[in-house]
């Protein structure tokens, strides 16, 4: 089963050169928890050298998806596929420890790994959907009025869909790959059941879920699926389009705490955003930001990937992280509108005296409507 | 060791650092037992165990790297100082096991002085994250080394480092003005905050190229440089190395301040940069670089090119110059760096203008004639260049080595031998920037001849129990 990835396994294996930007790696100073260790673990697991058992599996299950390491790989190695493909044979091998198999459980009951719920169905029709997802559902729920708001404020009607569904990512890392085929499927086949071309997504991490991973997570679109892959624009891209176009326009806050834009968990994934995003956020906001260290092409993950799961400590430590860096550059004001990162944020926030605030809702409060 | 003595040192360490910064788990030993050294990598690699380190402990301040120095005297234990376990020599290899030291947790900036153009930071901190924290103030800490990216302050230091741009800034060591010093005895000490001065003799650069036998480095004070302006590449082809060679020295004895000169001999400009670079030359493709206010850099990228010119290089553009900076570490990575299952090492050295050439054809002549029943392939470039010398980096690469591990590490052994010996034999330093380590450290006698045992007294006195990194730099 690991045919496929054992050459890049080996190469990763080799090469330090993803250290400086490996989160786990960088938040314990371990070299275990980078690909390198993570490589060499797997590659002297196949040598005899080392067996699988409670503690090594568990750093295999620690790393966050590769994602970081894959967008600054210096030779453009597939890490976060090898990563999968031996989460998963683990799983396949029984060996994937109790949190993971509990995510599984819960993933393949309730469609999200927050809330025993089943996903609400989209009702009506149109050509244009929102992606609800799970985290904007559960874990940041003002997120979705808050949307509607500002699409209708540039004249869209859109059909919610996916409300309470996990877009795959969190299956396709834990080494679940059917599981998140399914998931991705789900979302598709519901928005061609209203007749939607184009899908809208609030966060990074659903835009490359959706977008980047168009096969559906290493398996073809099902067959049965109805539409070919629609259009997938992020709503963040998707206003700040209008405000250049003049279609929307925004009052600014009389609010002057020195404020930051946290790019949330996937934002290195999906490069283009980190420019547009800014635009809005200074639309609004009537000071210029502190940017944190940990910005753009070098942003870093909250705990709000599947490593909440299987490693809570690591997690906190990831969110944290963020904290710290936002303490350091003197704002006490953070916005993103990733309901995820928000919510991981804002678990700590408090203890280092900084505030939260979802970008959606900020804007929703500003704008001054359809021009 | 036995159980009781482990678990009585793993408590005491505990002490000092606290449970969580301790490691004994198999995932870690296995992942600290080597560092880029061909030798331990190719045991791992034919599925043999390499010696564990018993401890992977790490400490977050000098005070208490002094602790745990004093726990390793008391049980004559050693203690492997490890940054990003980067260097190739096998300077941070457990050869003996004891304690791993990783001192990635001191990782702090505590001052960039944008007056004296300084930084002063600790020891454990990335290379890569400590120049994008220059950089945002439009500074740069000129050691750009390959390995940035997973290297630490300290370990750019203590092998005495040589980065792309050494031509014109010089090795990490030229940068540094001060150094605070954890002694294997445990007392913490600053340097002298200036490293030019007559204020006494020099014990400073002493633990300069000491790769951890003379204690830990935990913070440094580096000279750093405003972002240049402008930066102009261009490259050159040569069909006489020799040729290429005598424009190289004309450029740094006539202080034209290249930031870079870095000349490919044939063989690797037919491998190398073909294989990176996509370009199929024949002859010695040489790439040179010049920074700062862009009226100068032009000016001396001028003259320099009117001497290459001269001396028979044909100028291939800017392109070929400026695509060379790009993908300038590429050359080091997979898939087009060194790999298993060849055997390789970087025999490189340095020495003087007068002997260079010499030495290269020598060490060439010596690995191709000796290994020729192995097809071994010896290819080398000019790199890091000084106002009286340059560097060799060579290579010796045998892509079907002997299967069997035991035969292995004898033929790598004999190689090395082959290539230090016409090193010595003609001039040359045992090495330039990648340290001595476990790999060279059976050749420091002989480099050293009468004046080794003053440097076994020095480190008797700095370290009487033997404790620090044991086995590396010849002690
Ligand atoms: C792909 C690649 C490219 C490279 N390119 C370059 C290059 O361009 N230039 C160059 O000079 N080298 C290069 N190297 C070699 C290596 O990266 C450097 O020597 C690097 O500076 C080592 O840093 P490190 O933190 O990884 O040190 P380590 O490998 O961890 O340690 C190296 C030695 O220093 C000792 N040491 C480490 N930290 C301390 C400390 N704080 N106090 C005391 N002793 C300490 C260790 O015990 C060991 O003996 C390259 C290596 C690789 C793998």
């Amino acid at each position: 089963m690991l045919d496929n990835v054992i050459s890049t396994l080996e190469n990763c294996r080799f090469c330090l050169m993803c250290r400086h930007v490996a989160p786990v790696g960088m938040v314990t100073n371990q070299e275990a928890y980078t690909p390198h260790g993570m490589a060499l673990l797997v590659t002297s697991q196949q040598r005899g050298l080392a067996t699988w058992n409670a503690e090594t599996v568990g750093i295999v299950f620690s790393e966050v998806d590769g994602g970081n390491s894959r967008t600054h790989c210096a030779t453009d190695q597939p890490f976060e596929e090898a990563l999968a493909a031996v989460r998963a044979e683990l799983v396949v091998q029984g060996l994937a420890g109790t949190a993971v198999t509990q995510l599984h459980t819960h993933l393949t009951q309730w469609h999200n790994p927050y809330q025993p719920q089943l996903p609400q169905s989209a009702t009506g029709a149109g050509q244009v959907a929102l992606f609800a997802g799970d985290e904007a559902a559960y874990l940041w729920p003002e997120t979705i009025p808050a949307v509607l708001k500002l699409l209708s404020a540039v004249g869209m009607e859109v059909v919610v869909g996916g409300y309470g569904r996990n877009n795959g990512l969190f299956a396709h890392s834990a080494g679940f790959p059917d599981l998140a085929a399914q998931l991705w499927q789900a979302t598709l086949d519901e928005l061609a059941s209203v007749g939607a071309k184009q899908l809208l997504l609030l966060s990074a991490g659903d835009f490359y879920a959706f977008n980047d991973r168009r096969g559906g997570f290493s398996r073809p679109v099902s067959a049965s699926a109805k539409v070919s892959p629609p259009d997938f624009i992020e709503v963040t891209d998707l206003l700040a389009e209008r405000l250049a176009a003049g279609e929307i326009a925004f009052r600014k806050t009389e609010d002057e705490t020195p404020w930051t834009y946290v790019d949330p968990t996937h934002a290195v994934r999906v490069p283009e955003r980190h420019e547009r995003v800014r635009g809005l956020v200074t639309a609004v906001m009537p000071t210029p930001p502190r940017e944190l260290f940990w910005r753009k092409e070098r942003a870093q993950p909250v705990g709000s990937t599947y490593i909440q799961f299987s490693s809570p400590a690591l997690a906190e430590r990831l969110t944290r992280a963020r904290l710290q860096d936002a303490q350091a550059s003197g704002a006490q004001l953070l916005i993103c509108e990733d309901p995820a990162t928000l919510h991981h944020l804002n678990r700590y926030a408090g203890e280092y005296g900084l505030r939260v605030q979802g970008l959606y809702e900020l804007l929703a409060q500003r704008v001054i409507g359809h021009q | 060791m036995t159980t009781l003595q482990h678990e009585m040192i793993r408590s005491e360490l505990e002490e000092v650092v606290g449970k969580e910064y301790i490691s004994t788990r198999e995932s870690d030993r296995l992942v600290y037992a080597t560092d880029w050294f061909w030798l331990p990598q190719m045991w791992l690699d034919r599925g043999a165990q390499p010696t564990l380190p018993d401890f992977i402990v790490h400490p977050g301040t000098a005070v208490e790297i002094a602790e745990i120095l004093k726990i390793a005297n008391t049980y004559r234990i050693p203690v492997v100082p490890w940054g990003g376990g980067s260097g190739s020599q096998g300077g941070a290899a457990p050869v003996f096991g004891g304690i791993m030291l990783d001192v990635k947790r001191l990782n702090r900036i505590l001052e960039i002085d944008e007056t004296s153009l300084t930084v002063t930071a600790e020891a454990g901190i990335n290379g890569s994250v400590l120049e994008w924290a220059l950089n945002e103030k439009g500074l740069t800490l000129p050691h750009y080394a390959a390995s940035a990216n997973c290297a630490t302050l300290g370990g750019y230091l203590a092998p005495r480092g040589s980065g792309t741009i050494s031509t014109k800034y010089g090795k990490a060591e030229d940068m540094v003005l001060n150094m605070q010093i954890v002694l294997p005895t445990g007392e913490i000490i600053r340097t002298p905050i200036v490293p030019d001065h007559a204020g006494g003799p020099d014990y400073f650069h002493l633990f300069l190229g000491s790769e951890g036998t003379f204690g830990v480095i935990t913070e440094a004070t580096m000279q750093v440089d405003y972002l240049p302006a402008a930066r102009l590449l261009r490259a050159v082809l040569f069909q006489n190395l020799g040729h290429a060679l005598g424009a190289g020295r004309q450029l740094m004895t006539r202080r034209l301040s290249p930031f870079v000169i870095r000349l490919y001999d044939p063989a690797s400009t037919a491998t190398q940069v073909k294989k990176v670079l996509g370009y199929e030359m024949d002859g010695a493709y040489m790439v040179m670089g010049f920074d700062g206010d862009p009226d100068i850099a032009a000016l001396q990228e001028q003259k320099s090119l009117e001497i290459c010119l001269a001396l028979g290089g044909q100028d291939l553009g800017r392109e070929p110059g400026e695509k060379w900076w790009d993908h300038r570490y590429h050359f080091y990575y997979p898939p087009n760096g060194l790999h298993f299952p060849w055997m390789y090492g970087t025999t490189e050295t340095v020495t003087t203008f007068d002997k260079l050439e010499k030495l290269y054809w020598a060490q060439k002549r010596a690995v191709e004639e000796t290994y020729a029943d192995w097809n071994v392939n010896y290819i080398g470039h000019f790199s890091h260049w000084f106002h009286w010398g340059a560097s060799l980096y060579s290579r010796f690469i045998i892509p079907e080595p002997p299967q069997e591990a035991e035969e292995a590490i004898r033929l790598h052994n004999r190689i090395w031998n082959t290539a230090i010996t016409a090193v010595l034999e003609n001039g040359g330093m045992i090495n330039e920037h990648h340290g001595v380590g476990l790999k060279l450290s059976r050749f420091m006698r002989r480099q050293y001849g009468p004046a080794w045992p003053m440097l076994e007294r020095i480190k008797k006195t700095l370290d009487p129990n033997g404790i620090m990194n044991p086995g590396k730099v010849g002690f």
